[in-house]
């Protein structure tokens, strides 16, 4: 058994003993989860040692979040793993313990003042406010991308402090706002580059969650489909449903194919990366329409209610498709991306850009 | 979590991009020459038996068959590169196209030594093609209905009687690799009794009948056995064992860019037009076309490498084929709901001619090669449910 199945095996365990559940304004998320699964180490998976992670790569990363994506857990390991962490670490800053959840978020309205607090370089003061923010209330860190008077910066802030505002995504994922009034930040400018890269990689969070919650449901519909007995047979064993089921199979097929080599350009650092994860993006997003609704089709009146754990995924799938950039923007910045060279030149981009 | 459907990501290669750059620079030397001109599904429509040779002449063709036949033992990745950059160009690969694809790689794995050596290496210079022959009038996707049958005469040759259609290029094609009953039907095994023929389609008692296609075009054939005289050294494989070997066949025929690029030469035109308007419209319209692109190019690609390992992906094959025609497909609704453009196969407009391509010849990327249906089913399979 390779390191990554032992992870993967550590975060199954985990899994087995929390139900997933609806997120309410009561229980916004799993806080038990997720100190289990800091007290395993696997909120530091991916992150360097040097800097306070627990090591390993960024397939290892994509590992743990794709398992507790298709068990729905309700914790920010995605944007703390494969967001927020990295980032913080790419920007040389100081890595909060990482058994505190950090999250992320585009904060256009929030401005970043470089500050003479007698800190030195790398300390700021951020004012704004911060819309649909991950996991607001669970976060104990933002990492957000505010506009400072040199261009862009990345600014890492304790929201412990902050009140966040009630709101969530259709999955009941909290997705509230954050007021910082001149809040004391660390942070770093980026390059528009960096930025590009940056908003890739939210996308590409996004884009992996997406992957594993299509594949969960395209399992759970052919279980069911097996396991339902209508006119004295299996729905399975209808040619209908076949037809619906290997749909489903196709854009799940696709999504992961392509998504993994999305992975695969961040972990090579190849420069067409944003391409490829707005790709990524774009086609999970396309396919959440297919496997939502034959998922909900094939289930019947069971999965229309909260009786049945299909809604689960579903209602995150929803979610997920329109947050870190929707299939709109990203198009866009794709078609725009693959044209840059000229009319002429779409298909070199094309083989270039995965 | 994963499903059985998935094969493992392809390793990146080096050598595939350096034949992929050679392959490019030959295509814009060739459009600049003039010899030929971009058109939608040529892999159907674009018959030019000099071009072929060109192909060949450069090792293009039977790339990655052993040397000793005419190959060049590249990799499945290399021809992945090779005859994706054909098809993205719109390039006329008819004549030698199921001859490189299905009828070759067949040859290599039942074929005789002797049919191997005298027909392989012409199929590599580009100078020998082949025909399918599987579908009969009465035989669409229930293959295993067939009624030509073959019976043997007193010298052992086969008689051959009956009739194959949607025979593609039949007409400028030297041989057909025909599935025939040589037993009658055993009704507790219908897959059984059949073989596959080497046919020279220049025999005396075959008639090659054109059948038009939507645009009017001369691609498809009805060809008819009367009587045919077929020596009985040019069995392929083993009698019986037809159905076996054409399951085979199939996996080359289904696996290809072909199945997801037959109309990318429309959607170049389309991204000419729009990085000329930079309508915010066509632009999101383009990105969700090219998502759609790089999503399937890496299916495919796990293919060229599962077939590098040694492997017959049968079921992934089905899935990508079902997944990339419909793709083939979409690409014209996309572009329609976008662009204001009568489609004219006439018109001086590129891209007014290749929606009309695209539309006209569309019908068929769900059917040929096993339609979507029975694609399906093979799906439905592999996950389980049949």
């Amino acid at each position: 058994m390779s390191d990554q199945d032992l992870v993967v095996e550590t975060v199954r365990g985990l899994l087995a003993k929390h139900e997933p559940f609806d997120p309410t304004p009561e229980r916004r998320w799993d806080a038990p989860l997720w100190t289990a699964l800091a007290e395993n180490g696997l909120t530091g998976v991916g992150l360097p040692e040097e800097a306070g992670g627990s090591g390993g790569d960024l397939a290892d990363a994509v590992a743990i979040v794709r398992t507790l994506t298709a068990g729905a857990g309700a914790v920010p390991v995605a944007e703390h793993l494969l967001f927020a962490g990295p980032a913080v670490v790419a920007a040389d800053l100081d890595l909060p313990p990482v058994e505190e959840p950090m999250t992320f978020a585009l904060g256009p309205a929030v401005t970043a003042h470089a500050s003479d607090d007698g800190d030195g370089p790398g300390r700021f003061t951020l004012s704004g406010t911060v819309t649909d923010v991950a996991w607001s209330g669970a976060a104990r860190h933002l990492v957000v991308l505010a506009a400072g008077a040199a261009g862009p910066v990345l600014a890492l802030v304790d929201v412990a402090g902050s009140e966040a505002t009630d709101a969530a995504n259709l999955a009941g994922e909290p997705r509230g706002s954050l007021v910082l009034d001149d809040v004391a930040a660390s942070g770093a400018l980026l390059t528009s580059a960096q930025v590009d890269e940056l908003k890739a990689r939210f996308a590409l969070t996004r884009s992996v969650q997406l992957a594993a919650a299509l594949e969960q449901v395209l399992a759970w519909t052919v279980q069911y489909a097996g396991e339902r007995q209508q006119f004295g047979r299996a729905l399975a064993k209808f040619q209908a449903i076949q037809m619906e089921l290997a749909e489903m199979a196709g854009e799940v097929t696709a999504v992961t194919a392509l998504t993994d080599a999305a992975v695969q350009a961040l972990a090579h650092g190849d420069a067409t990366f944003p391409l490829a994860a707005a790709a990524a993006k774009v086609r999970a997003g396309a396919a959440v329409e297919v496997v939502a609704r034959l998922a909900h089709q094939v289930h019947g009146a069971i999965g229309f209610t909260q009786e049945h754990k299909l809604h689960h995924l579903t209602k995150r799938l929803w979610s997920w498709r329109d947050e870190a950039g929707s299939e709109l923007y990203w198009s866009r910045v794709l078609a725009e991306g693959l044209l840059a060279e000229g009319p002429d030149g779409l298909w070199p981009a094309l083989t270039r850009a995965v | 979590m994963s499903n059985p459907l998935t094969l493992a990501p392809a390793p990146r290669s080096e050598a595939a991009e350096r034949v992929r750059a050679e392959v490019r620079d030959f295509l814009a030397e060739e459009l600049a020459a003039g010899s030929f001109r971009t058109h939608v599904d040529t892999w159907l429509s674009g018959v030019d038996p000099e071009f072929s040779r060109k192909l060949g002449e450069r090792g293009w063709l039977g790339m990655t068959w052993p040397k000793e036949y005419g190959g060049h033992e590249r990799s499945a990745m290399e021809r992945y590169a090779v005859t994706e950059e054909l098809l993205a160009a719109g390039a006329p690969v008819a004549a030698h196209w199921i001859a490189d694809r299905q009828s070759g790689p067949n040859l290599l794995q039942y074929g005789t030594e002797k049919q191997r050596q005298e027909i392989l290496p012409r199929i590599a210079r580009g100078e020998c093609y082949f025909v399918i022959g599987m579908s009969e009038p009465d035989s669409g996707s229930d293959l295993a209905s067939i009624r030509t049958r073959a019976t043997r005469n007193e010298a052992g040759d086969f008689v051959v009687n009956g009739a194959k259609v949607w025979t593609s290029n039949a007409h400028v094609s030297h041989y057909g690799i025909v599935l025939v009953r040589t037993a009658p039907v055993d009704t507790s095994n219908r897959h059984a009794g059949m073989s596959q023929l080497l046919v020279d389609l220049s025999l005396p008692g075959i008639t090659i009948n054109p059948i038009r296609i939507l645009d009017g075009g001369h691609h498809f054939n009805e060809v008819v056995f009367k009587d045919v005289v077929v020596p009985a050294d040019m069995l392929l494989g083993e009698e019986g064992n037809g159905w076996h070997q054409v399951t085979a066949e199939l996996a080359f025929e289904r696996s290809g860019p072909e199945r997801f690029l037959s109309t990318y030469p429309l959607i170049a035109e389309f991204g000419r037009r729009v990085a000329e308007t930079q309508d915010p419209a066509g632009l999101a319209a383009l990105g969700r076309l090219s998502a759609r692109v790089l999503a399937l190019r890496q299916m495919s690609l796990r293919i060229a490498a599962a077939l590098d390992r040694g492997e017959l992906p049968n079921i992934p094959a089905a899935l990508v084929k079902d997944v990339g025609t419909t793709f083939e497909a979409d690409v014209i609704e996309e572009v329609r709901k976008v662009v204001d453009v009568l489609p004219s196969l006439e018109s001086p407009d590129p891209l007014a001619r290749a929606l009309a391509e695209a539309q006209l010849h569309q019908p068929g990327f769900t059917l040929r090669g096993g339609t979507n249906e029975i694609l399906r089913g093979i799906v439905a399979r592999g996950l389980g449910l049949r």
